[in-house]
């Protein structure tokens, strides 16, 4: 199996804090990968190093091979990584189409002068791929409407969409379950199913462990910023560490 | 029937809301990336004026090329503003701190320092007096229509401000930059991930408010024949005041409050001395922040 995304002995450290301590970890091609923790595990800090919103304090990151360890956020996006947020960033003063086209526009990566005379052929390619992520996450009914007026569910929806837009090939979700009820959560489990047996490699960070145990092929948790754990679900499931850093020593 | 004098102030009021609207984009758009005020924006629409008065010496080239040199010289501004006095603050691109309090007030300061050395290196230069401008290049000729007389200034005003109106409008809703400008301002985290350059959208922004800005300049210093290194002051606060009430961030709140206050500022004249009618001003800024803090269009309009 190839990786597509491999983390070297990474670290953060905020003053003494060892928020993400010495990870090494790797995701490959075609895989449907969990990261999960409890609160506070360093969870977010890990994604935010891997997409470049934090520079690491040692280690590196590589994505296909090449090194992406202190690229800014949007060049590693032109990449093919593109993620999405736990609190949702759509753009809520611009249609839902638009939203998207951001993504599309993105991803297809614009000079400055040919920004402004960009010219029909990549206008029509922007418009048609945003129309077909439409389809896709079944937005195209509100197409023209505000992306503020969305209900909640279907901006989440949004923004996979816009992710998807940028042709990524790799796909990170950041808690994409956080607010979702059961069957909100059920349909969603399809739909990422769904986009990783098309080919897609897709990360998943979530706090929750029903859906990751339920899709995810293969898991790391993260407990006080260090890896405990990295096998498939049902192994993870028994490993003492694992429950001891979720349900406590105590209780557990 | 309107009462011509009436008639006559609304024409002049209209000018004026259009040169208010022309540097309001400005402040507006740049209000929108980045949640900060440019406080160097009047002094942007002086070298314009500046710029356009010496092109004029120096070669005396046709109107057009003219107003084109202005808002070239404009662009330029707004691009070294952008680098000198917004980008070096900008060390963390989180969106906490892109948007946050300390960047407003560190910018706030920069930008006045870099107005009141544009300033007074303007008036180094070129003294603090008047520029006299080759009277072939005022527009103020005379023309009658009816009842009142309104100068050809009036409607060179109006069609270049439309134009530029008109091209704001297909930029920001038709063209890929529009759209990077907009995400930007909607969410920069969220286009920054998107793959949208962020850093290079925002520049782009002052570019185009400034160049906007400066094409004020040289419009109204043909207008009055009047060019001076302060002479950007007084419409920097009118457009500053034109934003607030428009919203902050939206650009057709900011036009259509611009216009107000040019033809307020202008009809006032005729019930109060003209020297008194910047007065208005000030006071639609005060009213706007007692009653309609979000605006006179209310808050969720949208942005840019």
């Amino acid at each position: 199996m190839t990786p597509i995304l491999e983390l070297d002995h990474l670290t953060r450290a905020f003053g003494g804090l060892k928020a993400v301590d010495d990870v090494t970890t790797q995701v490959n091609q075609g895989e449907l990968f969990g990261l999960i923790g409890p609160n506070g595990a360093g969870k977010t800090t890990l994604f935010n190093l891997i997409s470049g919103f934090t520079p690491p304090s040692s280690g590196e990151v590589r994505f296909k091979g090449e090194v992406i360890t202190g690229l800014s956020a949007h060049k590693i996006a032109h990449k093919g990584m593109s993620r999405t947020f736990q609190n949702l960033r759509v753009f809520p003063n611009m249609t839902v189409f638009d939203n998207i086209s951001v993504g599309a526009l993105g991803m297809i990566g614009v000079g400055p002068m040919s920004s402004l005379f960009g010219g029909k052929a990549r206008a029509k390619e922007i418009s048609e791929r945003s129309y077909e992520m439409l389809e896709r996450v079944g937005l195209a009914d509100h197409a023209d409407d505000l992306a503020a007026n969305l209900s909640y569910g279907k901006r989440k929806y949004l923004e996979i969409a816009r992710a998807l837009a940028m042709k990524p090939e790799l796909l990170i979700l950041d808690e994409p379950a956080a607010g979702m009820n059961d069957s909100e959560t059920t349909e969603l489990a399809q739909f990422i199913t769904g986009l990783n047996k098309e080919g897609l490699t897709i990360m998943l960070v979530e706090h929750d462990m029903g859906l990751v145990m339920g899709i995810c092929e293969r898991l790391v948790v993260l407990a006080s910023g260090r890896k405990i754990a990295d096998d498939v679900p049902a192994v993870v499931r028994q490993d003492p560490g694992v429950l001891e850093a979720y349900l406590g020593g105590d209780e557990g | 029937m309107l009462d011509p004098y009436i008639l006559q102030q609304l024409a002049i009021g209209l000018s004026l809301g259009m040169i208010y609207a022309l540097m309001a984009i400005g402040f507006t758009l740049i209000f929108g990336v980045l949640n900060v005020v440019n406080f160097a924006h009047g002094e942007v629409y002086t070298i314009g004026a500046f710029a356009g008065l010496m092109a004029i010496s120096a070669f005396g080239p046709p109107l057009l090329v003219v107003l084109f040199i202005a808002l070239a010289a404009g662009a330029l501004a707004g691009f070294g503003l952008e680098r000198l006095a917004f980008r070096p603050f900008r060390r963390f691109s989180d969106e906490a701190s892109l948007k946050s309090r300390a960047m407003r007030e560190a910018t706030l300061m920069s930008s006045l320092a870099m107005s009141i050395i544009a300033r007074e290196a303007m008036e180094m230069i070129f003294g603090s007096q008047f520029q006299t401008v080759d009277l072939a290049y005022l527009i103020n000729k005379p023309i009658h229509i009816g009842p009142i007389t309104i100068v050809n200034g009036d409607l060179i005003i109006l069609g270049v401000t439309l134009v530029m109106l008109g091209g704001l409008q297909w930029l920001l809703k038709k063209s890929p930059i529009g759209l990077s400008i907009r995400a930007v301002s909607n969410n920069a985290l969220g286009a920054k991930y998107c793959g949208i350059n962020t850093d290079r959208t925002i520049i782009i922004t002052f570019v185009i408010g400034s160049a906007m800005g400066a094409l004020a300049g040289i419009l109204v210093g043909l207008y009055y024949g009047a060019i001076f290194p302060s002479m950007g002051f007084t419409p920097g606060i009118k457009a500053f005041v034109a934003m607030v009430m428009g919203g902050l961030s939206s650009v057709p709140g900011a036009v259509i409050s611009a216009i107000i206050l040019g033809l307020s500022e202008s009809l006032s004249t005729s019930f109060m001395p003209s020297v008194w009618s910047d007065m208005v001003a000030y006071a639609f800024l005060l009213l706007t922040l007692i009653f309609f803090p979000q605006g006179l269009f209310g808050a969720r309009r949208e942005r840019v």
